[in-house]
């Protein structure tokens, strides 16, 4: 209990990344509800290393330039952030224009940019063992010191993609749930599958950027698959992943302080440990 | 159509179908408004690919489709097996979405809106079942809230994808009932894929016959009877 306290009190050190952890774990199931009942699981996965690329891009530019040090005076946080949304929203966008053509296999397409994506990191990545360490350490899931700039900015973020689903949540589960239904009511599916994936694209940015790739992931996917298989109505869904996603953020933050654990691999364990109880003793 | 009929939709010079191939091609007749038809056909006719085309879901490939009014409504019911049953919407959720395309963005549905929907279940007789989830309705309830999910765009035009598939002989012909009921009180413009000739021929006044990339437009009695459908079939009837 001394260790809940000490993480959740203001002088905490990591307080920051404790407010970001729960951050993304109250708002990634919520769009990650889309991506199981649109049953785009893999995109869950691909688009979070496709962020962590941009964040190898973002950290190897110098010596993909030829120089030995940075030549930018902007901090690696930021250009690692801007690295992570860019390389993620011209992903997004590459998939809805395939997606509008409508050739290949959509798991072919993602499973090729998760391999692609990982192999580029690696390959950015080779030359640069200081960038190639921060960047292992992100995919490991390990802790990382945020600043208040760094939580102003995923607030920031968080904040516009919330109010884009309050205002046209209700149009973005139509389109996902009956496209033909939407188009007689002369909306246009393309138009908000591309919307969908710019808040997917910014939320995974930011999500990866501070508590990695896998836990991006784990966030995205294991509080939606979990909560459907107790909710019964969409609203419990959509509340019920939101709340597994928050409380897992702060009992494996707690976990991994208190046992001196790597947090993503602990919140992923402790997600993976609900979501194996509603297996057992739900029927769905 | 009847010549005293009043038009709702031109069809001229239509191609439909699906990349370069069309599945029916110069396809030209009228639909009236308040006529109930019924497209009927083998198999892989194209029968629901000039559903959609005319619910406007997939393009012409050729021709036109015009409306002879301003603002044309589609109602569209689609094969309620399209419907993913990974979503965990109510009956009236289900039937709520007709709102959608005059929806606020943020706000829930316009009071004038929900006291429509409340009073199309009663019609519907779907009050009873509404609030369970849909995808635990039976086939004829999943119909009637999708029916009242269609009613609720104010459409100008009902269109029907199979309404019938799969539901039990009583289900069918209750839903074949409604349809005729809503055509006949509510003066529902109403055009329907089925395979159920039987019913068609109880409760359907006109009919589309589409046959090996043709389309026979003509009263029930006529295109449908048992001594017609051997001819188009090549095969006798007993």
């Amino acid at each position: 209990m001394n260790t809940l306290q000490e993480i959740l009190s203001p002088d905490f050190l990591l307080r920051n990344s404790v407010y970001v952890s729960v951050l993304v774990g109250l708002i990634s199931p919520i769009l990650g509800i889309f991506l199981v009942l649109r049953r785009l699981i893999f995109l869950g996965i691909a688009l979070p290393q496709v962020s962590s690329t941009g964040i190898a891009f973002a950290l190897a530019l110098h010596i993909l330039a030829g120089h030995d040090s940075p030549i930018h005076d902007a901090s690696e946080q930021t250009m690692a952030f801007v690295g992570s949304l860019s390389f993620t929203l011209v992903a997004v966008i590459v998939l809805a224009v395939m997606e509008r053509r409508g050739r290949g296999l959509v798991e072919g397409r993602l499973g090729t940019l998760y391999v692609v994506a990982t192999a580029l990191s690696v390959l950015m990545l080779a030359k640069c063992p200081q960038a190639e360490r921060g960047w292992l350490n992100l995919l490991k899931g390990e802790l990382v010191a945020l600043s208040l700039r760094d939580l102003v900015t995923t607030s920031i973020a968080f904040v516009i993609v919330c109010s884009v689903l309050f205002l046209f949540g209700r149009i973005l589960l139509l389109v996902s749930y009956d496209r033909e239904m939407a188009i007689t009511l002369g909306k246009r599916p393309l138009v908000w599958d591309l919307v969908l994936y710019l808040l997917l694209g910014t939320t995974i940015s930011v999500s990866v950027l501070s508590v990695g790739p896998m836990i991006a992931f784990g966030f995205l996917i294991i509080p939606p698959l979990t909560a459907h298989r107790i909710a019964s109505s969409m609203k419990q869904l959509f509340l019920l992943s939101s709340l597994i996603g928050g409380l897992s953020a702060i009992v494996g933050f707690w976990i991994a302080y208190h046992f001196d654990l790597p947090v993503g691999p602990t919140d992923i364990s402790f997600l993976a440990a609900i979501y194996l109880v509603t297996v057992i003793f739900t029927r769905r | 159509m009847p010549a005293n009929e009043q038009p709702l939709i031109h069809v001229r010079d239509l191609s439909v179908g699906y990349g370069r191939n069309p599945v029916l091609a110069n396809l030209s007749f009228d639909l009236g408004l308040h006529s109930f038809h019924a497209i009927l056909g083998a198999n892989g006719s194209g029968k629901t690919t000039l559903l959609k085309t005319i619910a406007g879901i997939l393009k012409p490939m050729a021709g036109e489709i015009r409306f002879t009014v301003q603002t044309p409504g589609i109602g569209y019911v689609p094969q309620r097996d399209s419907l993913d049953p990974l979503f965990l919407f109510t009956g009236r959720e289900v039937a709520q979405m007709g709102a959608y395309g005059r929806a606020t963005p943020g706000r829930f549905l316009a009071k004038s809106d929900t006291e429509k929907l409340e009073q199309l279940l009663k019609t519907l007789e779907a009050t009873e079942f509404a609030h369970h989830p849909f995808t635990e309705l039976s086939g004829g309830q999943k119909q009637r809230i999708l029916i009242a999910r269609a009613l609720l765009t104010n459409p100008s035009l009902l269109l029907l994808d199979e309404p019938t598939a799969g539901l039990d002989p009583s289900a069918a012909n209750s839903l074949f009932a409604l349809l005729s009921e809503l055509h006949r009180n509510r003066q529902a413009t109403i055009l329907m894929v089925t395979h159920d000739l039987d019913l068609t021929r109880q409760y359907v006044p006109q009919a589309l016959w589409v046959h090996r990339g043709k389309l026979l437009n003509g009263k029930v009695t006529e295109l449908a009877s048992p001594e017609r459908v051997g001819e188009l079939f090549g095969i006798a009837l007993q």
